[in-house]
């Protein structure tokens, strides 16, 4: 692995124990009143969503081992989840989440954890960039052998030169490329990691007043979960 | 009274607090041990597994060595992933993954095992 990228992995273990340690201290403060009471929940928000990412991080690490089983997954019911647990924070940044579901095959090839990663780590990225009373759009539907999951903002165009590197293929890291003002493109890095690992096919479509970023499941052979 | 185990003191706070009990907080598993020797007997106790010196499953171990502290009842709080582990042969009734628990989770588990 490279040292620079293993750098980033021992420094995502660091921070994990400071990011619980405040998620707590937010939790514990007792006694605020209702216009303070947002603050606190964004308090917890911000660093269970820095959980999160450092998690991912110290899961790129555990993909070298094959750790992580492919399966048949339910796409849909995992969108559902990510939306579940996001739908707050488009509520508090007053952004518009629109979600149309056209697929008819429904169940992926894919590890559901890894997958729920890489949509959670596309949202946000869609939220981020996405203006006041905005909205971004989550689209899954059949291509081929494929499923695509397409998620769309409306933000600032995307780079060329970052453009060029999803289109080969692969992220490689998470500080080479000059992401769109305010990113590092963490999140990006990471989903492009997971979704090599499930062999799935990660990539982007710019527009002119925005982007859309995409992933393309294998569909699995097994018609129903039901079946398992 | 209740026993908190963990080396980091902010977060072994929050967990003493959200007990609503009394409680001793411990930043080692040695210091907790000669509390334990000394005669001290806690209701319950919520054990970080990675402490500094002995860690947490070496406490575990001691703890189930001993006929009067071996059914102290045991909650693991640690960021460790312990999905799918049976734990109950050391004695742990829970596991609290620090990344996601809530005070009312600690609260439960004091209500259930501590309660009186």
């Amino acid at each position: 692995m490279d040292s620079e990228v293993d750098g980033i992995l021992v420094a995502a273990h660091e921070l994990k124990s400071p990011l619980a340690v405040l998620r707590q201290l937010a939790l514990s403060l007792d006694g605020m009143d209702a216009s303070n009471e947002h603050i606190r929940s964004e308090m917890v928000s911000v660093s269970e969503r820095a959980i999160k990412q450092v998690n991912d991080l110290t899961k790129i690490r555990r993909l070298e081992d094959g750790l992580f089983e492919m399966e048949p997954v339910a796409v849909r019911a995992v969108c559902d989840d990510v939306i579940k647990e996001l739908s707050y924070l488009f509520r508090f940044n007053q952004r518009n989440l629109f979600v149309k579901y056209s697929n008819h095959k429904r169940i992926v090839t894919a590890n559901r954890e890894l997958l729920y990663s890489v949509i959670y780590n596309f949202l946000l990225n869609a939220m981020h960039y996405s203006g006041e009373e905005t909205r971004s759009e989550l689209l899954v539907k059949d291509d081929h052998d494929f499923v695509k999951i397409m998620i769309r903002d409306y933000g600032p165009a995307l780079p060329t030169d970052v453009f060029k590197e999803i289109k080969r293929g692969f992220v490689a890291k998470p500080t080479s490329i000059a992401m769109r003002p305010g990113s590092s493109g963490l999140g990006l890095y990471i989903a492009s990691k997971f979704s090599r690992y499930m062999h799935a096919n990660v990539g982007a479509v710019r527009h002119s007043d925005g982007t859309s970023f995409y992933v393309d499941l294998p569909v699995s052979k097994q018609t129903t979960l039901w079946e398992m | 009274m209740i026993f908190v185990i963990d080396d980091d003191e902010i977060m072994a706070e929050c967990v003493a607090k959200a007990t609503h009990k009394n409680v001793r907080i411990f930043s080692n598993a040695i210091e907790a041990m000669n509390a334990l020797s000394s005669g001290e007997n806690p209701e319950m106790i919520f054990l970080d597994i990675l402490l500094s010196g002995p860690d947490g499953f070496t406490f575990l171990n001691e703890l189930m060595s001993y006929n009067d502290t071996m059914k102290i009842p045991v909650v693991v709080v640690s960021s460790l992933d312990f999905s799918g582990k049976d734990l109950r042969n050391y004695g742990v009734v829970g596991v609290l993954n620090k990344d996601e628990m809530l005070p009312e989770e600690i609260k439960k588990y004091v209500d259930e095992y501590a309660g009186c």
